[in-house]
Parts: C-alpha cells; sequence; structure tokens
C-alpha cells in the first residue's frame, strides 16, 4: 500500500479513532498524542501491512498497544468515580466558573442529558479491567466483529467472547444500580441535576422523552436498555458534538480528580 | 467403591465415604472452549455473579496465591485456600489442611469440553468433624449446571 493510500483512509476514521482512544484514556491530551502517534507507526511501518485483516483492523491495533502501553500501569477507576467526582465539584468554584463561561461562549457549550450519558459511560468503563473496556468498546461503540477485536488485542476469540459477556454483564449491573434514568432506585441523577444548573429554563422531565433509553426504561429489558446507551455513544463524536467543550471540561476535572484519588488511595 | 465419571450420571454428584475421608465429585460435559470455563473458573472477582453456590472470592487465582473463598454451603465462614496446581485449561487444585478441591478440564467427544469437580475431605481426626461439615452434592450439582449454563451461553454469543 502507498503511503498516500494510507494517509487518504486513515483521514476516514481519524475521529473515530480518536473518540476510542479519548474513552479508552479520558484525556484529550493522550487521544492527541496516540492517534498522532499511530499514524507515524502505520506510516513507517506501512510495508508490513499484508491486508490480512482491514487497515483500519491494523490501525486500531497500533492505537489499541498504544493505549495499552500507556494504561497498563496506571490503576483502574472506581464505579462510584462521578459520586467522588461530583463531591469533589462542588467544592470546586473555578471548575463551574469555566464551565458557566464555556456554556455562555462556546458553540459546543450546550448542555444536554443524552451527551452527559455518554460522558458517564466513559467513566464508568474505566473501572471495567483494561482488556475488557478495549474489548467492550471496540465491539459495542465502534462495531467490530469479534474476530477483528481478536485480531486488534492478539487474543483468541473464545476470550474475546468471555471479556465481551463478562463486561457488558457489569455495566449492566452497575448502570442498574445507579442510574435513576432507567432504575427509579438509583442513586445517581447527576445528568438531570447539572441540565438544572446549565438549563434552568428546562424541563428535565422533557429532555429525558426525548432520550429512548430513559423514555422506555420501564419497559425494555436490562439488556435492551444497555444497547440504548450504546446507541447513545455510537452516534456522538465527543469531540463534534454540540456539547463537546464543555463535557471536555467535565472530563479532564474528572480525570485529575481520580488521579489525585488514586494517588492518595493506594 | 470409588466411581468414576464415565459411571455417574452427567451433572449429578457422587459422593463416596469411609470413616477417615469423603469425596464428592461431579462431572459435565460443557459445550464450550476451554478457554472460556476456564476464565469463568479463574476470574475470582467474576465468579459470584455466575456461580450460585459462591458469596465471594477474596485474592487471585493463580499459582502460589492463597484466596478466601465464603461458600453458600456456610456463609460466615471463610476459607483460606492455597492454589496448588494451576495448569491453564487443564487442572486447577485448591484446598487447605483438610482437603483439596480438584477443577480438571478434557477434551469431549464431541465439540465440547468435559469438566470434572471433586473433593476430598480427611485424616485421622475426620471422624471427630464429620458430621459438622454439610453435604456437598446439591452445592456440586449446582456449581457444574451453573457452569455449564453460563460457558455455553458464552461460546454462543454473537461474533
Amino acid at each position: 500500500m502507498m503511503t498516500d493510500q494510507l494517509t487518504l483512509e486513515f483521514e476516514t476514521f481519524r475521529g473515530e479513532l480518536k473518540s476510542f482512544i479519548l474513552r479508552m484514556t479520558a484525556s484529550v491530551q493522550d487521544a492527541e498524542d496516540i492517534v498522532q502517534d499511530t499514524y507515524i507507526r502505520a506510516h513507517t511501518k506501512i510495508n508490513t501491512f499484508r491486508g490480512e485483516s482491514s487497515l483500519k483492523t491494523w490501525i486500531f491495533s497500533i492505537a489499541s498497544n498504544l493505549a495499552r502501553d500507556l494504561l497498563q500501569s496506571k490503576k483502574r477507576w472506581p464505579e462510584t468515580v462521578t459520586d467522588i467526582c461530583r463531591e469533589e465539584a462542588l467544592g470546586n468554584r473555578q471548575f463551574f466558573q469555566e464551565a458557566m463561561q464555556i456554556r455562555e461562549t462556546s458553540p459546543q457549550g450546550k448542555f444536554e442529558i443524552k451527551e452527559h450519558i455518554a460522558f458517564c459511560f466513559t467513566c464508568v468503563s474505566k473501572s471495567l479491567p483494561l482488556e475488557q473496556h478495549l474489548a467492550l468498546l471496540l465491539k459495542e461503540v465502534y462495531g467490530f466483529k469479534v474476530m477483528e477485536i481478536a485480531q486488534i488485542m492478539g487474543q483468541s476469540e473464545a476470550m474475546l467472547k468471555y471479556y465481551l459477556h463478562v463486561s457488558r454483564s457489569r455495566m449492566i449491573d452497575i448502570f442498574d444500580h445507579r442510574c435513576s434514568l432507567i432504575n427509579k432506585e438509583g442513586i445517581c441523577y447527576q445528568c438531570t441535576e447539572l441540565n438544572g444548573i446549565f438549563n434552568p429554563k428546562q424541563s428535565a422531565q422533557a429532555e429525558l422523552v426525548k432520550i429512548e433509553m430513559a423514555r422506555d426504561a420501564e419497559n425494555k429489558s436490562k439488556d435492551e436498555l444497555f444497547d440504548l446507551r450504546m446507541k447513545i455513544l455510537q452516534e456522538l463524536d465527543p469531540f463534534e458534538s454540540g456539547a463537546a467543550e464543555l463535557q471536555l471540561h467535565h472530563l479532564e476535572h474528572n480525570r485529575q480528580v481520580m488521579e489525585k484519588h488514586l494517588d492518595e488511595n493506594p | 467403591m470409588t466411581q468414576t465419571h464415565s459411571k455417574a450420571q452427567e451433572g449429578k454428584a457422587v459422593t463416596t465415604s469411609t470413616t477417615f475421608s469423603r469425596e464428592t465429585s461431579v462431572h459435565a460435559t460443557i459445550l464450550a472452549d476451554p478457554t472460556i470455563v476456564w476464565a469463568l473458573l479463574t476470574r475470582a472477582s467474576d465468579v459470584s455473579r455466575w456461580n450460585s453456590t459462591v458469596v465471594s472470592i477474596k485474592g487471585d487465582i493463580q499459582p502460589g496465591e492463597t484466596i478466601e473463598l465464603k461458600s453458600t454451603l456456610d456463609e460466615k465462614r471463610t476459607f483460606k485456600l492455597k492454589i496448588k496446581e494451576f495448569v491453564p485449561e487443564k487442572r486447577l487444585v485448591w484446598g487447605d489442611s483438610q482437603g483439596n478441591r480438584v477443577y480438571t478440564i478434557e477434551k469431549g467427544t464431541g465439540n465440547g469440553v468435559l469438566f470434572t469437580m471433586s473433593e476430598k475431605i480427611g485424616g485421622p481426626l475426620f471422624p471427630l468433624f464429620a458430621k459438622y461439615i454439610p453435604p456437598f452434592d446439591e452445592s456440586f450439582e449446582r456449581f457444574a449446571a451453573d457452569l455449564k449454563r453460563e460457558a455455553e451461553s458464552i461460546q454462543s454469543s454473537k461474533s
């Protein structure tokens, strides 16, 4: 394959790759660095690409390895990440001032509940073991087949099926116990709480009716609700959406809070 | 006389008792890749999700490690068990001074694997405490059935 062709094809999925790495690392800086490094490595090693997989699968494999190298030595986040970060945010005046500034001035400063649902998944899914996290995102959000994920991660298809099953079950269980959008007993209502702060004149209920996962929560199975949650992630580009700047600011806050929290709680 | 799994009924536990020991075993044919069966058996933090006989397992199921297991047979008690053998996708043994639990995975006759689980407890003082140890049969049968259901469900998941 010629490098011109590589560059051309790379650009067709650069956005997807960047959002995948952001959802793995929760860091804009890391996402940008890894996408750049991935391109450089692909460019350098293009002569080793034999076409045994699609170019996209090969590129995602390079990026996944870089993300794994970065994340392997880091602790996973607790599933209570949103509770911990909420407490920190409430005591952080600067965070809210910056967020309000973005809300009022940025074209990507809207607050939308569905955007926060995707943001929330990005944070909570970092509680999964690294391999399970990678597998789950590649399958459920980025639509790779098990065989392709096996190539990307260098694992057997049987192991991948195990990772996918366990990670999906784990996430369903966590959200079933936490998310008040799908379970009235859920303890987390952060997305509607933030909607009240950023959109004080808007009815959260009216917004929730627009979101299939929340609107049909009582009539859907846990599996179907998880699929609807994944659909929200599939449809949102965290760098390009109308809420991107606001959500990325929030994500950076959570990443910093988590780094401190994990340092202080070995 | 000890019954072997070839004679015992699939999924049905068999217990053999002597004065100084008791051994319970069960076997099941599981239509799944051995990788899946092995992963289910050895990912400690996930076991209580699919296994209705386990309350919790703390620690890593890795060679030489010690785990803390709480079973539904006696939820108040925590068993500290050493991982004594760890042959990936073939054989796992854990135990303490009173006995060993042995899991084996072998190639089955068709697409599946033959899973066996046995536990022998005993020793010179066994007659003194034997009456306090509940029978394992029902728990073993549930374990094997849970493992079979979960492994086959994963195996048949969409690719």
